[in-house]
């Protein structure tokens, strides 16, 4: 790390000082939460299934976040807060996640998913206001959707009418809102006119403090299945009169300000829930490690091998995905919309199938809610409710199917490649401006990169060693993939771009979503050979030792495999010790404490 | 990325389909009516149902055009008359009354320059 005077002598902060600032703020938090499975630890995995039991977030774990301030994080440096890239927010975000996800969401996430609109498109007034509120350790609830419409939110019937001094008067009911009760302000997605269509609604930012009293009352909390430590409740508004500066951006708009805020949350959402497929998969190796089955420990088993490998490589797979959404945002706004779609459909999708087959390796522990391995099951019930939350998978699907003809014909073989800074897990990023982001993508260099990529592995030389052949293969398969679903685009009927799409195009939206996929992997692996050359010419960037299991050609094959084989396309021959490689990375991350992710982060136990 | 091996086989690539006519292709004029009647026949085939069941005056969303489908609409508009709209079109005019209007004024003017050069190149 620099010292202050060399830094002060550069003039500004450079790429790798920002990327060591990152480090110490996730090492600081992890240090604050302590080793989970310490019994002794009040912020362990113990207690926080105890919470989780009670249907209660852990009130030291909340303290625990305040100190860090967690919700600075949520807010942009240039208004006092942390908040500079959205990778990074995920990135700081897993810790919580890895730790709980109702702590995750019900501290942080639905505060962060409630502010963008402001960031996006409030007033000066209302962003400083909202980021004073914030700082001071405030909540923000997020009121999008009604359970009667679901993601459909257009026909939301919460109304906002225009009232003569310009205000407005709220009447209706919001169910299931997180945080509800605590928050101090309301992000409120309401109708402000009669008309059918996408002009009719707006977001207010509601401030409790300044209604008038007895206008609003709270329904009774909801009970969840997963994530039970939040506190969903409803929300009913009677002729309650706002002023007309709670209007975030114009009136008419809130459908427009919706699908821009979702890009960011879309992206970033599962990147942090990452966190918590990381802690199931330790669970499951702790499992593995310790249980004795038939005489030899479940590790011996093959079958128990290949699922935490399998696991291991889902994780790396979700986490290219995630890297390129979330740095998408930044560097390629005008193509984020599908991008985010795409990560919010696929991840939290892989997240909850790879989970399910590591319940398989934990056996009947699997179901047993408290103990060693009790994390698991909390695990598995968490992933699926966050899937619903905030952008259904049908929803995420209804994203991306009307564009994806249209990408399709016109965008996938005749753009450039994605940019490299893209997959630099690392590398600082443009400035996040919510204004550029386009409702519609019109182009998408993300399958651009796909292609030529056959030819280009074919000629990768030393660097893919005995793993070409089959990484060539791999690749030839997922360009023909994206051929053939070109070709099934263009004899997509018009009807397929509705909510009323066949399953058929449904399933087109889930194959996009795997070469996306594909591609983010194969960018990254791109990028850390780049980072290794560099490493070796004597300027080693932060935690580089990292670097030399991602510069390699086992995990992309692995990747690149698994993917081919989700696309029901035939597999080439793999190199028969690949698997034992990885399962080595797999035990060392174990035993060294390092997460499951791009990222290797040391972890606090 | 990485450097293309100039020798290596390529399979035959795909080449993006030209994004539509150009404007000189197309008719000097284009009214109301020719706008009216190709959005029905487009609204027809996205809701799956009879022309003749649509009502010029109804809303989209009225038939059951979702927002995310309904900003798709503009693509159409664009490969088909070379006009580039706004995808927030057939949100600001969400009938095809008002959508086959506003095309038609558009049209008569030229049309609004594309900013970033032809689609698909």
């Amino acid at each position: 790390m620099l010292t202050p005077t060399e830094r002060k002598a550069q003039g500004e902060v450079t790429g790798a000082d920002e990327e060591l600032r990152i480090q110490h703020r996730i090492a600081d938090l992890e240090r604050r939460f302590g080793a989970p499975d310490d019994p002794g630890n009040p912020l362990g995995t113990a207690a926080l299934l105890a919470a989780d039991e009670r249907g209660e977030l852990l009130a030291e774990a909340e303290e625990v976040l305040t100190g860090f301030r967690l919700n600075a994080e949520f807010v942009p440096r240039e208004r006092g807060g942390r908040l500079d890239r959205i990778d990074t927010l995920g990135r700081v975000l897993r810790t919580v996640f890895r730790r709980d996800a109702s702590l995750g969401l019900g501290y942080g996430a639905t505060t962060f998913l409630a502010a963008v609109a402001v960031w996006a498109a409030g007033t000066e007034e209302q962003r400083r206001r909202v980021a004073e509120l914030l700082l001071n350790g405030g909540r923000l609830a997020i009121a999008y959707h009604e359970l009667a419409h679901g993601n459909d939110f257009v026909r939301n019937e919460f109304r906002a009418t225009p009232t003569p001094d310009g205000g407005f008067r709220l009447d209706g009911v919001k169910q299931v809102i997180n945080n509800v009760v605590r928050a101090e302000a309301l992000v409120l997605f309401s109708r402000t006119d009669e008309a059918a269509g996408s002009r009719s609604h707006s977001v207010l930012l509601v401030e409790k403090d300044r209604l008038p009293a007895g206008r609003l009352r709270y329904l009774p909390r909801y009970h969840t299945v997963g994530v039970r430590g939040c506190q969903n409740a409803g929300i009913e508004f009677t002729d309650c009169p706002v002023g007309g500066d709670a209007l975030v951006g114009e009136v008419g708009d809130g459908v427009e300000l919706a699908l821009r805020s979702f890009q960011i949350t879309r992206s970033v959402v599962p990147s942090m829930i990452l966190g918590g497929g990381d802690t199931a998969l330790r669970t499951a190796v702790g499992f593995a490690l310790d249980r004795q089955l038939y005489n030899r420990s479940v590790l011996e088993i093959p079958h128990a091998r290949a699922t935490l490998v399998g696991a291991f490589t889902d994780l790396l797979i979700c986490d290219c995905l995630a890297l390129a959404a979330t740095r998408a945002v930044h560097l390629l706004p005008a193509e984020t919309s599908v991008y985010a779609a795409a990560v919010k459909y696929l991840l939290p999708k892989l997240l909850t199938e790879t989970t399910y087959d590591l319940s398989v390796v934990l056996g009947a522990n699997f179901y047993v809610r408290g103990g060693e391995y009790g994390a698991f099951q909390k695990h598995v019930r968490d992933l699926p409710m966050i899937s619903l939350g905030h952008a259904g998978t049908a929803a995420c699907q209804a994203t991306i199917i009307p564009q994806l003809p249209r990408l399709a014909r016109t965008a996938w073989y005749g753009g450039p490649p994605a940019p490299d800074g893209l997959f630099r897990i690392r590398d600082p990023l443009p400035p996040l401006d919510p204004a550029r982001l386009a409702l519609v993508a019109t182009s998408d260099s993300l399958a651009c990169s796909l292609v030529g990529a056959a030819a280009e592995l074919a000629g990768s030389g030393a660097r893919t060693g005995a793993y070409r052949p089959a990484l060539t293969a791999l690749a030839g398969e997922l360009e023909a993939e994206l051929r053939a679903l070109q070709e099934e685009c263009a004899a997509m009927p018009a009807r397929d771009r509705t909510v009323l799409a066949s399953p058929r195009a449904y399933a087109g939206a889930d194959r996009y979503a795997l070469l996306l996929a594909a591609a983010a992997c194969l960018g990254v692996w791109r990028q850390q050979d780049r980072d290794r050359h560099r490493g070796t010419a004597g300027r080693p960037g932060p935690q580089s030792a990292a670097a030399g299991f991602l510069a390699g050609p086992g995990w992309l094959t692995a990747a690149l495999a698994r993917l081919v084989k989700r696309l029901g396309r035939p597999l080439p021959e793999l190199p028969s010790d690949g698997e034992g490689h990885l399962l080595d990375e797999v035990l060392a991350r174990y035993h060294e404490g390092r997460s499951y992710d791009l990222y290797d982060t040391p972890l606090a136990g | 990325m990485m450097p293309q091996p100039t020798g290596a086989q390529l399979p035959d690539p795909p080449v993006s389909r030209p994004p539509g006519p150009t404007r000189a292709a197309l008719p000097a004029e284009l009214g109301e009516r020719e706008f009216a009647r190709w959005l029905t026949g487009r609204l027809a085939e996205f809701l799956g149902r009879p022309a003749e069941d649509i009502d010029p005056r109804t809303p989209f969303a009225e038939y059951g055009l979702d927002s995310v489908a309904a900003l798709s609409l503009y693509g159409d508009i664009e490969d088909e008359f070379a006009l580039f709209m706004e995808p927030t079109v057939a949100w600001d005019h969400p009938t095809v009354e008002a959508l086959a209007r506003c095309l038609a004024e558009e049209y008569a003017r030229g049309g609004p320059a594309r900013a970033d050069g032809p689609a698909g190149v």
